[in-house]
Order: C-alpha cells, then structure tokens, then sequence
C-alpha cells in the first residue's frame, strides 16, 4: 500500500476526507504489518502458549480462594471470574497497538526514532502506535471472551444482541482508558527521560483491578475511580452485564471516562512534541 | 562485510569437548579460581549499583503486590465462617500470619529474583555465548556469582527499602526466636541458588528453540504460584499439595516463608534446609550436565 500516492503536494485536507484518509493510513499499517508477521507465525502460536498458562494459572488462584469460601466480599465465584474474563478484552484491544508507549523512551527519544516520525505528513502519535501493532492481543480477546462466556454460563446469563451490542461499547471505552493512562505515562518522557519506570508499578496494578473493588478501601476505591481510573478498566463495566445494583449504571459512563482520559493524555502528548529537541543523533 | 557468514563450528566445538579441562586453564590453585568468581560477584554488585535508580519504583510495585493480597486475603477472611472458638483460619494460618506470609514471600522474591533464563537465552540467540565460551570460566558458575553479586545490590538497595515500608504499613511481627531470622535468611539464600539453577535450566532451552519468548513469559507466570508465592501450600486441595512437594520450586518460596513464620519446629527445620540444600546441589549438577550436551549445538557466526 503506496500511503503517499493518496498526498497529493501542496493540498491540505479537513474534515471527512482527512478521517477518510487516516483511516485509509490505519489500514495500510495495518495490512504492512500482518505482512510482516505472517512469517513469523510461530511467534504468535508460542504467545497463545503464554497467555494460555497465565490465564490457567489465575483461574487457578481464583479457584483455590473460592475453594474456602462460598462468596468474596457478596461476589460469587462467577461473578468475580466474569470480571476476569471482561478484563482480558480491553487489554487485548490495548495491547494491540501498546509496545511502542512501553519503549518510546528507549526507542524513540534516546536513539532518536521520533525524527524520522516528525518528517512524515500523518500524526505523530498515529506513527508511533501503528508501528507497533502486535497481533497477539487477539490472543487475550478470544481467551478472555472464552473465560466470560464460561462465567456467563454458570451465573445462568442469557447472551443476547444487547450483550454484545454492551461489549462493543463497553470493551473498547476500557481500552481507551488503558491506552490514555499508559500514553500519559510516555508523554512525560519528553520531560524526563525515563530512567525511573513509571509503567512498571502502574502496569503491576492492572492485576489487582480485577478484583471487585468493594473488597479495598475507602481511599483505595477512590484512588482507582478517579486518580488512576483503573476501576474503569474491568470492574465497572463489568458490572453492567452482571447488573450489580449501584454500579451497573456506573458502568455506562465507561466510554465517557475512557474518552476523557485519552483525550487529556492527547493533550500531554501533544505538549511534548511541541518540546521534543532531538538527540541529534 | 567481509567475514560475515563465515561459519566456524570446530574452534567452538572443541571448545565444548574441552569444558572440565577450561576450569583450571593454566593451572589455576582452587583457591585463585575462588577469588576470580568472586570478582564477579564483585563486578556484578557494581554493575547494578549504577541502575540502582531504577528500584525505586520497583518498592512501589512490590508494595501494591503485597497491599493488594493484602486486601483480597482481608475479604477471604472476613467472608469466612469463624470456627467454634470465633477465630478464622485458612490452611492453618490466621490473618495476621497470612499477611505476614504474603509480605515476607514478597520480600523474599525481591532478593533471590534474577533473569539468568533471559540472559543466557539472548546470548544464544545474538551469538555471544561464542565470546563466552572462550573465556577461561564455565559460565554456569560465572552466571551464578553474578547472581549472587546482583542479590547482594538487592538487599541493600531493594529488600531493604521494602522492609521498611512494608512492616510499618501493615504492623507486621516478626517471630519471637530471633534465631529464626537468620534461620529465614539462610534458607533465602539456598532459594537464590534453586532459583538461579533453575533459571539457568530454562536459558539452556535456548540452544534448543528458535523461539523462547514464550516459554519464557509462560515460566515467568507460573514461578510465582508455584514457589507459592501467590497462594500458600496450604490452600491447595490435597493431591496439588503432594504434587508440589516432589518439585523443587517449594525450596524458593513456600520453605523460607514457613521457617519465618515458625510451622517447621524441631527437627523439620533442618529436614526443610536439608531439602533446599539437596535440590540446589542437583539443579547445579543437573544444569552442567545440560550445558555441556547443549552447548555442542552452538553454531556462530564469524567476522
């Protein structure tokens, strides 16, 4: 896919026909990359294999905790699995397009990939996640749907077009969130470089977000709804399928949260390009 | 590039043959051999003293590891049936043990963690294990003082700071014979060494598959249950714990954490060291056996 043949010299676009054509740069990366991996389907197999023994490995946690005990905190064993399953999906949306926020300060500003990424006519930040598109976040949408149909189907929960019409919404306004909270941590990398590691601890958290939030404290609760939203993430909107009373309807602001967090993490980043100086290298 | 592509596989192979003789090349005394590996404990604790930044948010994420078991291990307990005597207890441990179990198994993992298996692993695959295999070393034995010097750096620079925040936060108590403590330690210490054999193990898998990523991230997660570090032994139903007890991963975790909590009176105490001891020597003996089959599969690049 030749993207430049679209580029015409000397014109600039506006409204749809700019969407119109920042689609068209999506699809092109996107079609170069599934390319590029196709010769490397091994890679993607020994993925499934990876994130197959982690989910194991936490279905066997859950399970050995509810092995001594009938209910979590007035969660059932379903319930809090359901959470589980719902969470993989935005991950595995996030992690679609995530590797290049984890090494933008390596990669990027160190070894001075982001001049390269300034001297193209498309939007930086559009450069920087579509270079890094990793098809193996499938792996965590198809296993975690597997993980919350099973929990629907021991909660005696009906699937219908209105669940997944949930999902679509639901799911992708939870990866939004991620996608804004890591994207905020980058940005800060064209203040500081990023020697300390900020995404580790915050990624470390994502485990614990799982969990119903009602199990932690008052400022805890508040900490993960609205400092570092990560509640967002898998327990609120998890919470409309399982239609818990007082947080179902929380749950509807999911989008509106994820739009609000990325929009500011947009923000950030575009106050970092405007004082990105280069390593010169 | 001139050079590049030449392929030589004999220098390297004989090498190999030659591995027990590259001890002592020159005819080394057992006790200089001694003082160069412990140069590289050495090097290796100055190496990481100048990263040493990037642990400080590593006491962030172990502090949210062991606040957030902390709350779930909570909400177990509080939504289980009190026995006759109105207490709770899981598996044999009372909340404060189990939180005391959760910190001290975190703290632990903050010093005996290393990344031999990534390591040898990315000297397999850029080739670099060539430049090692000249050396006048065996790198099992390089690899390990490294991991002791890293462990060393660990516990000034990483486990003590997460003591200090951990055992404030969550009023721990440590046991009333302070023998125990040094008791605990040196069972962490015998963990370093499974730990680390292990690892080397898994690295060795390296000269086998293209591709060791996965096995990799997949060992990653599943050390951490099974050393029990996630979930104490005892909460397992009855066949996983038997099944566990025949690994040597409870010698990493699960046996440190129950001396400090003071479950191995007696004799058991110097039966579990017993058992750390026998596993360390084994995986030590076991990963040279592997190197030295595995390594012949070694074919560089030159140039």
């Amino acid at each position: 896919m030749a993207a430049n043949d679209t580029l015409p010299r000397g014109k600039t676009r506006s409204g749809w026909s700019l969407f119109i054509w920042q689609i068209g740069i999506y699809t092109a990366y996107f079609a170069q990359f599934v390319k590029s991996r196709l010769a490397y389907r091994m890679d993607f197999l020994i993925d499934t294999l990876a994130i197959s023994v982690s989910i194991v490995i936490q279905m066997a946690v859950l399970t050995t905790l509810f092995s001594k005990v009938k209910a979590l905190d007035g969660w059932s064993f379903p319930e809090v699995l359901f959470i589980y399953g719902f969470s993989l999906v935005p991950l595995g949306l996030f992690n679609l397009i995530s590797v290049n926020l984890y090494r933008f300060s390596d990669q990027y500003i160190i070894q001075g990939k982001m001049d390269r990424v300034l001297l193209r006519p498309v939007g930086t930040l559009t450069q920087v996640l579509c270079e890094s598109f990793n098809i193996s976040g499938l792996n965590e949408i198809l296993l975690g749907s597997g993980v919350m149909i099973y929990a629907a189907r021991e909660l005696g929960l009906q699937p219908g077009v209105g669940h997944i019409l949930g999902l679509v919404i639901l799911a992708p306004g939870a990866a939004l969130v991620y996608a804004g909270v890591f994207l905020a941590i980058t940005s800060v990398t064209f203040w500081y470089e990023d020697r300390m590691g900020l995404a580790p601890p915050v990624y470390n958290m994502i485990r614990f977000s799982r969990y119903p939030i009602t199990i932690y404290s008052l400022p805890v609760r508040v900490f993960l709804t609205f400092v570092l939203p990560f509640a967002w993430v898998a327990f609120y909107p998890a919470t409309w399928f399982l239609g818990s009373p007082g947080f179902a309807r929380a749950a509807l602001l999911t989008p509106v949260v994820g739009l609000i967090v990325f929009g500011g993490a947009v923000m950030i980043w575009r106050r970092g390009i405007s004082r990105y100086a280069s390593t010169g290298s | 590039m001139p050079g590049a592509g030449t392929t030589v596989t004999g220098g390297i192979e004989a090498a190999a043959a030659s591995a027990p003789e590259r001890l002592l090349p020159w005819g080394r005394s057992l006790p200089a051999t001694w003082g160069l590996y412990l140069s590289f404990v050495r090097l290796s604790f100055l190496k990481f003293l100048a990263y040493r930044l990037r642990y400080y948010t590593g006491v962030i994420s172990y502090t949210i590891f062991i606040s957030g078991h902390y709350y779930i291990y909570t909400a177990l307990f509080a939504s289980s049936a009190p026995a006759a005597d109105g207490t709770v207890s899981i598996g044999g441990l009372s909340l404060p043990e189990m939180i005391t179990y959760v910190a001290v198994s975190w703290i632990g993992r903050s010093f005996y963690f290393n990344n031999i298996a990534r390591e040898l692993s990315r000297m397999v695959t850029e080739g670099e294990i060539a430049m090692q295999l000249i050396k006048p070393f065996h790198l099992q034995t390089v690899m390990l003082s490294e991991a002791v010097g890293e462990s060393c750096f660990r516990l000034m620079m990483f486990t003590l700071p997460i003591v200090v925040v951990i055992v404030p936060l969550f009023h721990l108590r440590g046991p009333a014979d302070p023998a125990l403590y040094l008791w605990t330690f040196l069972s962490f210490c015998l963990a370093l060494v499974i730990y680390s054999q292990w690892n080397f193990l898994v690295g060795c898998l390296a000269f086998y598959l293209k591709n060791i990523q996965g096995v990799l991230r997949a060992q990653m997660v599943s050390m951490d249950f099974l050393t029990g570090v996630l979930i104490p032994f005892t909460l397992f139903p009855h066949w996983f714990q038997t099944a566990v007890q025949w690994l040597p991963f409870q010698g990493i975790s699960y046996i440190p954490v129950t001396i400090f909590l003071g479950k191995r009176p007696g004799n058991e105490l110097y039966h579990a060291l017993g058992l750390q001891l026998f596993w360390a020597a084994f995986l030590f003996i076991l990963a040279r056996l592997v190197f030295r089959v595995a390594v012949r599969r070694v074919i560089a690049q030159g140039g």
